[in-house]
């Protein structure tokens, strides 16, 4: 009975030994994400118009083409460009704008164009928490699924801050980057600050021809330890100048600026040259291409188009989607977050990350063009914007024309922290200017310039198209190079659960690897130690069980073998 | 007797001011003209819009007056228009430009005070008749959060009771110099367009519209929908009749669902500080200290002898087995 026993246990192990050693000689097979599985998003926004593309006029504004995916919506340039107080309550109801946040009156000089603007500026928080739900809102999403924690100054709107009341994605007038704001050399400027938010804020106008103290609107530079105290939440201030210069220039918050303009808090402010009849799209909201350009642009450009490069901490960003009280709020920013021990994590063009700035933030040339671009660096580091295939020429620094006969031309230019660079982008194929037509990058060279948290492709990548390379939805044309870019208008390719390179080849052989089948070489290791220990184990008991019978055949043995060797001798 | 008489001639300048609106949009929709025509609240509403910005800058007086309407309103005025005010007006504004954008359910001026889905007279299909009619004058500004801590804005209150039926007329008195919205959700929407009655003004400056709150007894969130206003505070509750299941997250009125978690920070305090100004305040310090570490010692001590106590079975158990073996 015991034997019997033993030797179907013996017979088991023998068996078990052959299956696991077995198993241990393939690799786990390649796992493929289904397509079906992504969450993927139209790689056009689809509740933007493409009439919106055309050129056009509307209030007598002539408004240029934009043949990028999502134009700026016409309604809003014209509202900029006559002003709110000047357009017709249809525009304006197209806009979402309100009535009074653009007022121009008052053709000073007498050259055909209103003198005095007066500019509304509300403050918005985007992707804050809620203590109702465990969400956040307004929602903006700079790449997909990618929402991280913002402020900016907004136009002032009017009616909600969300597309309507079921939906938590943020109305359009709402989003990153602030405005580009654009007025004329003599314009008498009032920036009307209304801060709708629950924290203090200045505006401060870097670059901006702008007096210290205004005498009746009091100190005016921004800054809460010289000029003004904090603006207080429900509080509004009148920032008024007069510019004699031109330039490309900046405005920021200037209350707690170290966490406040990394949130969002900064735009670019255009301070354009003065002449007849030029009437200015006062705001670029967005960014981007300008549609209606002024005057003193279009005498030596066919086109312009509005860089504001930035970047955001998450680690910062975030403080706003974990704590709703803001005295909470507060304390984690102003007295924990530690800036010298931050980084970037999330960089943006106009607002945006790849792949969302192929939607809105293509530089759309044809042959032999001069385009002006206009950069406005507002990170927290130094980046390094490189042009593919385009060597482009400096004119300005920081708002001021740099020596015609000395400016150069570069394809990698680095821009400190708040600093600006006009440039003239010449598509001349003659090899050093531009080397031909194509969909060429134009992207920050410091390589994690093109990473949303640490995730490539992303960043504030986006690409000089020329028309001819730009598909029927206005994307650049890729799709006859075999190239598709659908993974990346998923949110999970952000979430970094896509395999980015699966589809290379038909059998993935850079896919996901799967898991062992059955076990992993790890388990079956100790498994087989187990059964190694086991057997010893039997043996062991089976020599002490037998011991007497073990004994009497050794001795048996023994003689036998002494015996004949006994007899031998 | 001078109270009244200065109240009855802001009445009659009221009057004027919001006749040039009606005129105006008289000029450029006729159709709708005739809506209001009829309907008292239109103008009240109206007189109530400019007064407040005439008056409210400085003064009170736009707030006594609001809560003097209810008794001097008076729908025999409704036709008593007086066409010369427009210019005054329009230069009181600074600008002369005006936006007059009227369809039945949305007014709005040209600094963007707005009245959208104002309900004067559509009875809600649970009434027979109109069961009262109150006037609610609502403030709304970041002072009215200092009741509320962890808040930035607020209401002046954070409910208001009507009956079912009711039809209520709001005076939404922004305090503050920026936008704030008064927002009400959830009411029938074959009445109001996306069930929603919405008042919207930048302050400092008063906006009125009436609704006719349904027969059965519910409760209806309010709020500011600008960005984070309602999550900073801005958030309050209408009770018709007993009321409904209660609106979450209104300070001091209903709890949170997601609440923050505190902790107690160390921070400095002025006891702190005149402790170590003086050297007798020293030694009292070194004395504090030493009894709380001879404390600290003691309550070791006490352990040790607890262990000890404890242990004595085992010791014994030791000793025995010794001797047995």
């Amino acid at each position: 009975m015991p034997n019997h026993f033993l030797n179907a246990l013996l017979i088991l192990c023998m068996m078990l030994l052959a299956t696991i050693s077995q198993a241990a000689s393939k690799l786990p097979n390649t796992v493929k994400v289904d397509p079906a599985a992504l969450t993927t998003e139209p790689m056009c926004d689809p509740k933007i118009s493409p009439a919106w593309r055309e050129a056009q006029e509307i209030e007598g504004v002539k408004i240029e083409a934009s043949p990028g995916c999502s134009p700026d919506n016409p309604a809003w340039i014209a509202a900029a460009v006559k002003g709110t107080n000047n357009i017709s309550m249809d525009t304006l109801m197209k806009t979402g704008l309100s009535p009074d946040a653009i007022i121009k009156t008052d053709d000073l000089d007498g050259d055909g164009d209103p003198d005095r603007i007066v500019i509304k500026l509300e403050i918005m928080e985007l992707n804050g928490r809620s203590p109702d739900f465990p969400g956040i809102l307004p929602t903006f999403d700079i790449a997909p699924g990618i929402q991280p924690g913002a402020w900016v100054f907004a136009p002032k709107t009017s009616g909600m801050s969300t597309e309507n009341f079921e939906s938590v994605r943020a109305n359009p007038l709402l989003r990153l980057p602030s405005p580009v704001i654009r007025v004329e050399v003599g314009d008498i400027v009032q920036i009307v600050l209304e801060n709708t938010h629950y924290f203090p804020h200045s505006i401060h106008l870097h670059g901006v021809d702008h007096p210290f103290s205004h005498g009746e609107h009091g100190g005016q530079d921004g800054v809460p330890q010289t000029s003004e105290v904090e603006l207080m939440p429900g509080e509004r201030r009148i920032y008024q100048f007069q510019a004699r210069q031109p330039g490309t220039m900046f405005y920021h918050c200037h209350v707690q600026t170290h966490t406040h303009l990394s949130m969002g808090l900064a735009g670019m402010i255009v301070i354009e040259e003065n002449r007849p009849n030029n009437w200015l799209q006062t705001l670029n909201i967005g960014a981007g291409h300008v549609r209606h350009p002024s005057i003193a642009v279009r005498e030596q450009f066919d086109q312009e188009y509005d860089l504001h490069y930035h970047a955001m901490d998450k680690e910062l960003g975030d403080i706003i989607q974990k704590y709703n009280d803001p005295r909470l709020i507060a304390r984690e920013m102003n007295q924990r977050y530690d800036i010298t021990d931050s980084s970037e994590d999330y960089f943006t063009l106009n607002g945006l990350s790849f792949p969302y700035t192929l939607r809105e933030s293509l530089i759309i040339v044809e042959p032999d063009q001069k385009v002006k671009l206009r950069l406005l660096n507002s990170g927290g580091e130094l980046i390094a914007v490189h042009t593919h295939g385009h060597h482009a020429t400096i004119t300005h620094y920081d708002g001021v024309e740099h020596n015609p006969a000395a400016q150069i031309m570069r394809d990698v230019f680095d821009m400190a922290p708040a600093q600006r660079l006009d440039l003239k982008l010449e598509t001349v194929n003659d090899g050093k200017h531009s080397y031909g037509e194509g969909d060429w990058l134009i992207h920050d060279h410091r390589e994690k310039g093109i990473t949303t948290n640490g995730m490539a492709e992303g960043g504030s990548m986006s690409s000089i198209v020329y028309k001819s390379y730009l598909n029927g939805s206005g994307l650049p044309k890729v799709s006859h190079f075999g190239i598709d870019l659908s993974e990346y208008f998923t949110k999970e390719y952000y979430e970094k659960r896509y395999p980015i390179w699966q589809d290379l080849d038909e059998w993935a052989s850079l896919g996901s690897p799967g898991e062992y089948e059955g076990l992993d070489p790890i388990t079956q290791v100790s498994l087989l130690n187990a059964l190694y220990g086991l057997l010893i184990g039997l043996f062991l008991y089976f020599v002490f069980a037998k011991r007497q019978y073990i004994q009497q055949c050794a001795n048996a043995a023994v003689t036998r073998l002494k015996s004949p060797k006994g007899g031998n001798q | 007797m001078a109270k009244t008489t200065t109240i009855t001639f802001f009445l009659v300048a009221m009057l004027a001011l919001n006749s040039n609106v009606l005129a105006q949009d008289q000029a450029k929709k006729t159709d709708e003209h005739d809506h209001h025509d009829h309907s008292g609240h239109a103008m009240s509403e109206d007189k109530h819009d400019h007064s407040g910005h005439s008056m409210s800058q400085e003064s009170g007086a736009a707030v006594d007056h609001a809560a003097e309407h209810g008794t001097v309103d008076d729908h025999g005025h409704d036709h008593d228009i007086d066409h010369s005010a427009h210019d005054t007006q329009a230069t009181e504004h600074g600008d002369m430009h005006h936006h007059h954008h009227m369809d039945h359910d949305h007014i709005m001026d040209h600094e963007g005070t707005m009245i959208m889905g104002q309900n004067l007279d559509k009875l809600p299909s649970s009434c027979k008749s109109i069961s009262e009619e109150v006037e609610i004058t609502v403030r709304a500004g970041r002072k009215y959060s200092k009741n509320f801590p962890g808040t930035a804005f607020a209401f002046d209150k954070q409910q208001w009771n009507v009956k079912p039926c009711a039809k209520v007329t709001f005076h939404f008195i922004n305090e503050d110099s920026i936008r704030h919205q008064f927002m009400m959700h959830g009411l029938p929407k074959y009445l109001y367009k996306y069930g929603m009655f919405h008042l919207e003004v930048t302050g400092p400056k008063t906006v009125s519209g009436t609704i006719i709150v349904p027969g059965t007894d519910d409760t209806f969130l309010v709020h500011c929908d600008i960005s984070h206003h309602m999550e900073k505070g801005m958030k309050a509750q209408l009770v018709v009749g007993k009321g409904g299941e209660d609106i979450p997250s209104i300070p001091g009125l209903t709890p949170y669902n997601l609440t923050d978690r505190y902790e107690a920070e160390n921070l400095p305090k002025a006891s702190d500080k005149s402790i170590n100004k003086t050297e007798k305040n020293l030694i009292s310090i070194e004395m504090t200290e030493f009894s709380n570490l001879n404390l600290k010692n003691y309550g070791m001590m006490l352990i040790g002898v607890l262990i000890g106590l404890l242990s004595i079975p085992l010791f014994k158990k030791i000793s025995f087995r010794r001797k047995s073996d």
